[in-house]
């Protein structure tokens, strides 16, 4: 194997597993995009680079940062090398989502109904009714076809030796969806030709697939019924998102202020009068969607929503209290609920994970501490995690003492050493962590997962941290048909 | 449609047909400063476009660089074009399910453009006329898009709607202060001239009246020619057009109020002649105008756009 300037020094700069080499060798599923990288010179891909920036700009996939008063326009960056999966790597993944999937839904429907899983004592009940996720207004409610999880955006890592991991499920309003459809177009206008040469399956049907999941929800026996999309509003980082599934699917977008409940019914407020919603695809989070059940200063949300919702006049997606299966906490006793609820033994692994209030375990990772990474349970998007291996004495010692006051609300993981992929960087490739998140799309016919899904890659050197807040970045997502 | 859509597009289109007035303004005053061997003065525009005082303007009546400056770009002032393109972006980001995607484009290229720190340090240091063109040729894309891409539907009905009642505001505010500048039987054809021109009236003046300029003809002209695209009975009855669209079996009460107020408005308009007009007092019947149309913008925030 030759290497060309493109890529000098990359394998040196490798540790651990790498998506493209293996033992010095391309994996076969790199080497067309390889070939045709290395064909080009330097000046095209620069100008490759910048038509990518350009065309996320044009189109307004941006979302709006505000300092001093004024918005600034910032891109996602994006990488313009694919991150490919093969066809076997996906069966696995998507056989093992599917499961793991199966099993949660279970849970859900469980937890807030009869609760078998606490009383043969699989999951500790303490660790379940100190969620703060866990909502007394959904016990005992029957959610339309036992369907919790409608829409689940699961985090999977792969270790140094190339395995893959569950990090998070989310179930709540998983993000990023759109990106996944917009990487896409973006490569198809950067590399014309490449993605049929390579025989990478499509990724289009996602809106279609949602669209006809939240169809079959509708309470009311109509042949249209009236589907919304609820988002928090243009402040929303993710309001680029919302506006292109409404876009997509031909829904209504709505904010709160857009709905009201009348006789526990949700209507939309139109030019001509008020029209019965459906169904709500919600983006707005549990705690805002009801002023008079949860946070009473919430102006996103709608009041009286839930007690429509509790009615069964409106079908809300996903449903309300998902938080208690994708807790951090609870995320330890996943592949118990699977082999509790399925009888199967869970084909996805979970990151060994330590619960802070047990005492055992929190001796062993505060004399551990350089080798963990400390997540706070209900924190996401990077924000309040601490990386044992580059933090300070200090920053350690704060973190300890943090621990000690509330440990319910901590666990630590063994830090993980992410799989690398290429990356384009200022006429070099560098390979940089990246991770996974496939979208599942669970309906009334069953679970369906899009070939695909939003590669976060961690653009700092020698980063482990993938999240958008933190410095990452994305990359066009492939899964190869054969 | 939701209320918040309707009003969102109405107001994105306002305010886009704000900034292409403003900007046709100030090209057409931009060469008449250049031109005028009389003392030009940047006031009439200033206060048909602007908030500032007599003082305020008069500070820089005579510097077109600072009231470019300030018309275009400048932050603090509310009628700038940077704060009113803004402003159509924030209306149209919001309901960019509502408009095509062409459109989405369009207007965030427009805005992008008019934050471009290279093209607005050419109005300081350049030939500001080009950069003007850059921005009005923006607009026109705008009205172009809109017209090909957009669906006749609701959406459409209201995105016009905003775009004749404006210009209709726009075309009396204007006579307005031009008229009050001097006296009307006074004849100057450089000041006639430019202020056709700045509202692309020129050659349609020049086609109907042979006899020069006069300030009856320029009246008739803007207030009555139903050919010309920025005449006060031209908008009307296009706001009339664009409004019978909405006439559906629900929402009648908004439906009959709005009707009234746009048929009495347009009537007043059509049976006007110059001399019912001058008998009147310009200014009076400018005034009459502009609360006319103030009215129906009002019922149709309570009619159709009331969502809080």
């Amino acid at each position: 194997m030759q290497t060309t300037e493109l890529l000098n020094s990359y394998l040196a700069e490798t540790a651990g597993w790498d998506e493209m080499y293996t033992d010095n060798n391309v994996r076969q599923q790199y080497r067309c995009v390889l070939d045709l990288l290395e064909r080009m010179t330097i000046e095209e891909l620069n100008r490759k680079e910048e038509l990518a920036k350009k065309m996320f700009m044009s189109q307004g996939i941006t979302f709006t940062v505000y300092s001093s008063g004024e918005g600034i326009e910032k891109i996602f960056p994006f990488d313009i090398i694919p991150r490919i999966i093969t066809a076997s790597e996906w069966n696995y993944i998507e056989t093992g989502i599917r499961q793991r999937l199966k099993a949660l839904n279970l849970f859900l429907k469980d937890v807030y109904n009869s609760q078998f899983i606490l009383k043969d004592g699989v999951v500790p009940t303490e660790i379940v009714y100190s969620c703060p996720h866990f909502l007394r207004e959904m016990i005992g409610f029957p959610v339309p076809h036992d369907i919790y999880v409608h829409v689940a955006g699961i985090d999977l890592i792969r270790d140094q030796d190339g395995t893959f991991y569950i990090l998070e499920d989310n179930l709540r309003t998983p993000s990023g969806v759109s990106y996944m459809l917009e990487n896409r177009e973006i490569t198809k206008r950067l590399f014309p030709d490449l993605i049929p040469r390579n025989n990478v399956r499509t990724v289009t049907e996602y809106p279609d697939i949602l669209h006809r999941n939240l169809v079959a929800l509708s309470p009311r026996q109509t042949a249209s019924p009236t589907i919304v999309l609820l988002t928090p509003g243009i402040y929303n980082s993710a309001y680029f998102e919302h506006t292109t599934l409404a876009r997509l699917m031909g829904v209504e977008l709505v904010e709160g202020r857009d709905l009201v409940v009348d006789n526990h019914r949700v209507y939309m407020k139109t030019t001509a009068g008020l029209q019965q919603v459906d169904v709500i695809y919600r983006r707005v989070d549990d705690e805002f969607l009801d002023p008079l059940v949860f946070r009473p200063d919430s102006i996103l949300g709608v009041a009286g929503i839930m007690s429509a919702y509790r009615k069964g006049n409106v079908a809300i997606v996903n449903a309300a209290g998902n938080g208690v299966a994708d807790d951090k906490a609870i995320y330890a006793y996943v592949p118990a609920m699977i082999r509790y609820y399925l009888n199967e033994e869970p084909i996805l692994k979970n990151v060994p994970t330590y619960q802070l209030d047990n005492r055992d375990q929190r001796e062993y990772v505060f004399s551990n501490m350089n080798n963990m990474v400390v997540k706070k349970t209900n924190g996401s998007g990077g924000y309040g995690m601490l990386m044992g291996h580059s933090a300070s004495e200090e920053e350690i010692d704060r973190y300890r003492a943090e621990i000690i006051k509330d440990p319910r609300q901590y666990i630590a993981q063994p830090i993980i050493n992410l799989s690398s992929a290429p990356c384009y960087m200022h006429g070099r490739l560098k390979p940089r962590r990246i991770d996974l998140r496939p979208y599942a799309l669970c309906g009334p016919d069953g679970i369906q997962i899009v070939p695909g899904g939003l590669t976060r890659v961690a653009l700092r050197e020698g980063s482990l941290v993938v999240n958008s807040s933190q410095g990452g970045g994305s990359k066009d997502t492939w899964v190869l048909a054969s | 449609m939701l209320s918040r859509v309707a009003d969102s597009l109405y107001w994105m289109s306002r305010y886009m047909e704000r900034t292409d007035g403003i900007l046709r303004m100030l090209r057409i005053n931009y060469a008449s400063s250049q031109d005028d061997i009389q003392d030009f003065s940047w006031r009439p525009v200033l206060r048909i476009f602007s908030y500032l005082d007599d003082e305020q303007a008069a500070a820089i009546s005579h510097k077109s660089r600072a009231v470019l400056q300030y018309m275009v770009t400048d932050r603090e002032n509310a009628n700038s074009v940077l704060n009113i393109v803004t402003h159509a972006r924030e209306n149209a980001r919001s309901v960019q399910d509502h408009i095509t995607k062409e459109l989405w484009q369009c207007l965030n290229e427009f805005y992008h453009t008019v934050r471009d720190g290279n093209l607005i340090r050419g109005l300081h240091e350049e030939d500001p006329v080009s950069i003007l063109d850059v921005l009005i040729r923006q607009g026109l894309l705008y009205y172009g898009v809109t017209d090909v891409t957009m669906a006749r539907g609701e959406g459409y009905a209201f995105i016009n709607i905003g775009k004749f009642l404006e210009r209709g505001v726009q075309s009396a505010d204007i006579l307005d202060i031009k008229f009050s500048d001097l006296d009307i039987t006074r004849m100057d054809t450089t000041y006639w001239k430019y202020l056709l021109l700045s509202i692309s009236g020129y050659e349609l003046y020049l086609k109907t009246y042979r006899s020069g300029f006069d300030a009856r003809n320029v009246l008739e002209l803007v207030v009555l020619n139903e050919d010309f695209p920025r005449s006060v009975l031209y908008s009307v009855k296009q706001l009339q057009k664009y409004f019978e669209r909405l006439k559906t079996d629900r929402n009648k009460e908004g439906y009959q109020k709005l009707d009234f107020l746009i048929g009495r408005f347009q009537s007043r308009i059509k049976y006007s002649t110059v001399d019912s007009i001058l008998q009147q007092g310009i200014h009076g019947f400018l005034n009459g105008v502009r609360q006319d149309l103030y009215e129906m913008g009002n019922a149709f925030n309570q009619h159709y756009f009331a969502y809080t």
